[in-house]
């Protein structure tokens, strides 16, 4: 039996105030000119690198505890009415739009599709969907004989999924998949465009719901309800939708953490001993800078953290910190993100409402009888203009065919999968020839799908096409692509199987953690925001107590 | 002919060629509606495009004709497709990944207007691609999209790739302009204003400001029994 959750503003967070520190009628963060500054001279509690959604959690909650902690961002401190625009080119600040090189069989582009950067990390630009993993996700080895076990299970994280639900706040329907679980918003009405797919899948005989999306559907303290423009991926200039920027750093500079904006970490440094770290050195302005902190979690995301790591070399670590045993930068994971549009008589405007709208996990768990281990999700997206060209070239269109497939843009709607696709050794991350702006080498990742994992998207694809028969579409249109990005710092068992144990601290020295996507061991079949959040905020619940210790 | 027959003029504002679907569509017209950030970056896009700095004037002239044949672009009033392109090279402003086997974007797209005027003289006898008459530059375009373009510059390039690379440009600055939105009928910006009416076969499918589509046409039927795919 679940537990309900009472709907709408009844249940506010009790220990989280970042709802009540923002303006109902300015977005940016009001409380800046009462944030900490520590000195440059003594060690604070903890430098965090990377200000998203692990980072942002994890300093709110420490901070609560006591602790002193800077967090390092390497983009902007974004203020969504003075930076943000509600227009598809003009967001490309939001991106990681550094140079990272990409190789293997089957390539993973980069950049808008998969990064952030500035304040609040990839949710500025998430499209929203935050649902929970599934209680099999976390022993994929033991129930499939694939993969490897998470060393932790749902029930570590499910008093953290809830607690962090409530802080977002997730609007949907009571969820039948995995645990069953209700959210705190009910769900948000559904626009055209994805009403047809819905209907679509009940005539396949699949199951949806609608959510679970991380923006407000009632009041919730200072911030607007959504205004159902579609804007999502651009970042949501009415502060509805949920990023660490708004839904935890407000609360969190209120307990005395600090953020230096435009400050990239470019190396953690160690004592000579090399089992603990002493800081981090990064450049702001042009400037390399040091600051001293009794501890370092590192919360760069699947690509920035492993190659920090690889790039932090010293006379005990040569081949990287925390890197005995070549695991650094390995395992990393993408989901395989293949859409499929589909073409009505009438005008849908896919555009219009957030992208993320209705959601199904039906496929989710391993069914035998299709041939392949593990799943995926099923989930609407409603890409805006330059995003729904890349469909149109991807299926070859260019000349006049390219602009008449373009004027036909309000007749399309696109369902996505995400499927779980699995960890290999050598989807790694690893250190390229040349050299950023910052000094530091540029990242290469090589990616390619195995057997299990084409299965898996060959077979996603197809129940995508026959929902939408079961719509009577005139046509679709398929285009293969991927989605998020996890793993490179994989929590596991032993030093040789990953880079981190349970509690997030990297093997082999003492007070370093790693706390973003890049520990997860498996990525289920779910968009990974949520468990990044619960993860963080589980890690900060072990360390809270022990602020000497990981200090002494 | 290779726009449909019927395809309506546009009566209301620009729109690329002056046609489009929603003929009384001027999306500048609510402007008023958007905030004032977004009403800056998108206003300076329609009427200041920037100069071309960063490609040479040799390449531009080939680059601008590439970019037409691409966006179907044979006549006025065209978007300035080039100039977007070229302010984003110049300013390194690229979108976060390089393929092993591409150079930099930057080299990429210079890579690509010598490849395309070496194919055009040594392959098709033409005296420049830039000057070819547009069905021919379709036959050289055709072919790179297929990956087939060899020898000179293309040898240090993954060709289909970087018909990937230039397309994927060209799309992001095409479709970034208001004229494009008037054709395509797409709302545009939407904040502060935001939809109530989202729905679809009812009421509730536009707000009373939204263009009415006066043209309806299945591309993937038309452009087959038109055989210009
Ligand atoms: C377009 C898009 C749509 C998405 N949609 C969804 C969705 O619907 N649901 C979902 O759950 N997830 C979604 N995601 C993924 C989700 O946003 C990420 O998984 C999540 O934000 C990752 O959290 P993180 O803490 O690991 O890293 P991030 O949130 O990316 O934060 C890392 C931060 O660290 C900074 N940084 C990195 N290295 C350094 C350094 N050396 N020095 C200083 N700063 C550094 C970066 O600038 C960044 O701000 C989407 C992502 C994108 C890009
Ligand atoms: S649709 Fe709603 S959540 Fe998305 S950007 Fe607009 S207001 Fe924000």
């Amino acid at each position: 039996m679940h537990r309900l959750v009472r709907r709408g503003s009844l249940a506010m967070p009790k220990d989280n105030d970042s709802p009540f520190l923002l303006d109902q009628h300015k977005r940016g963060l009001q409380n800046l000119d009462r944030m900490a500054r520590y000195p440059k001279t003594a060690p604070v509690d903890l430098a965090i690198v990377g200000a998203g959604a692990g980072g942002l959690v994890l300093a709110q909650r420490l901070a609560r505890a006591g602790w002193k902690i800077v967090v390092f961002e390497k983009g902007p401190f974004w203020d969504p009415d003075r930076d943000w625009v509600s227009d598809e080119a003009g967001s490309h600040p939001l991106y990681w739009t550094d140079k990272r090189i990409i190789g293997g069989s089957d390539p993973v582009e980069m950049g808008k599709n998969n990064s952030g950067q500035g304040v609040g990390g990839s949710m500025t630009h998430f499209a929203g969907y935050t649902p929970r993993f599934h209680p099999s996700d976390f022993e994929v080895r033991t129930r499939d004989g694939v993969a490897v076990d998470w060393p932790i299970s749902y029930w570590d994280l499910k008093a953290y999924f809830e607690r962090v639900e409530r802080e977002l706040p997730v609007a949907g329907q009571d969820w039948p998949w995995g645990d069953p679980h209700t959210y705190p918003h009910g769900p948000h009405p559904i626009a055209g465009a994805a009403s047809v797919a819905w209907r679509g899948a009940l005539a396949h005989g699949v199951e949806m719901r609608a959510g679970p999306v991380a923006i407000t559907n009632g009041s919730f303290g200072n911030r607007p309800h959504c205004i159902y423009r579609g804007f999502c991926l651009e970042g949501c200039k009415v502060n509805a939708k949920a990023s660490p920027l708004i839904t935890h750093l407000p609360d969190g500079i209120e307990h005395g953490v600090e953020v230096r904006a435009d400050s990239m970490v470019v190396r953690v440094e160690v004592n000579d001993a090399g089992d603990r770290v002493t800081g981090v050195t990064y450049v702001h302005e042009g400037r390399e800078e040091f600051q001293p902190a009794d501890a370092v979690a590192v919360c760069g995301y699947a690509i920035e953290s492993p190659r920090l790591l690889l790039y932090s070399t010293s006379r005990r670590w040569p081949n990287g910190l925390a890197n005995d045993h070549d695991q650094v930068g390995r395992y990393v994971m993408v989901q395989g993100a293949t859409q499929v549009a589909a073409r009505f008589p009438t005008e849908l405007k896919m555009y219009k409402a957030p992208p993320p709208e209705v959601s199904s996990e039906d496929f989710y768990e391993t069914d035998e009888s299709r041939g392949f281990a593990r799943g995926f999700s099923i989930q609407t997206i409603g890409p805006l203009p330059i995003e729904w060209a890349a469909h149109v070239l991807a299926d070859g269109h260019w000349g006049a065919a390219l602009r008449e497939y373009m004027r036909d843009y309000n007749h399309w709607t696109v369902l996505g999968v995400l499927c779980e696709l699995l960890p290999a050794p050598d989807n790694r991350v690893t250190l390229a020839g040349e050299r950023d702006r910052y000094g530091m080498p540029v990242a290469r990742f090589d990616y390619s799908l195995g057997e299990n994992d084409k299965k898996n998207i060959a077979f996603g694809t197809r129940i995508l096409e026959e929902i939408w028969e079961g719509a009577d579409a005139q046509e679709t249109l398929k285009i293969d692509r991927y989605a998020h990005l996890v793993g490179g710092c994989r929590m596991g068992f032993t030093p040789e199987d990953s880079v981190v144990d349970s509690s997030h601290k990297a093997w082999g020295v003492d007070n370093l953690f790693v706390v973003d996507g890049s520990v997860f061991a498996t990525q289920g079949a779910a968009n990974p925001a949520l468990v990044i959040m619960a993860l963080a905020d589980r890690c900060a619940d072990l360390l809270k107590g022990k602020r000497s210790t990981a200090a002494a | 002919m290779s726009v449909p027959e019927g395809l309506p003029r546009q009566r209301r504002g620009i729109a690329p060629q002056m046609l489009g679907r929603y003929p009384d569509w001027n999306v500048l017209e609510q402007s008023r509606h958007w905030d004032d950030k977004t009403r800056e970056v998108v206003m300076k896009r329609v009427e200041s495009p920037p100069h071309i700095l960063f490609f040479t004037e040799d390449e531009a002239e080939t680059l601008k004709a590439y970019c037409d044949t691409i966006t179907y672009q044979y006549t006025e009033p065209r978007i300035p497709v080039l100039s977007f392109i070229d302010e984003k090279l110049l300013e390194g402003r690229l979108d976060g990944y390089q393929y092993e086997d591409m150079p930099d974007d930057r080299d990429a797209w210079r890579l690509v207007a010598a490849g395309l005027e070496y194919s055009a003289r040594a392959e098709w006898a033409a005296e420049s691609f830039a000057r070819a008459p547009e069905a021919l530059r379709e036959d050289i375009v055709a072919a790179f999209a297929d990956g087939l373009l060899r020898g000179g510059p293309w040898e240090q390039l993954n060709v289909k790739r970087a018909f990937k690379l230039t397309t994927k440009h060209i799309c992001q600055a095409f479709y970034a302009h208001p004229w494009a939105w008037n054709e395509i009928g797409f709302g545009g910006p939407s904040y502060p204003r935001g939809y109530a009416a989202f729905g679809a076969d009812h009421l509730l499918d536009r707000e009373r400001w939204e263009p009415k589509e006066e043209f309806v046409l299945d591309p993937v039927q038309d452009t087959k029994a038109r055989g210009i795919d």
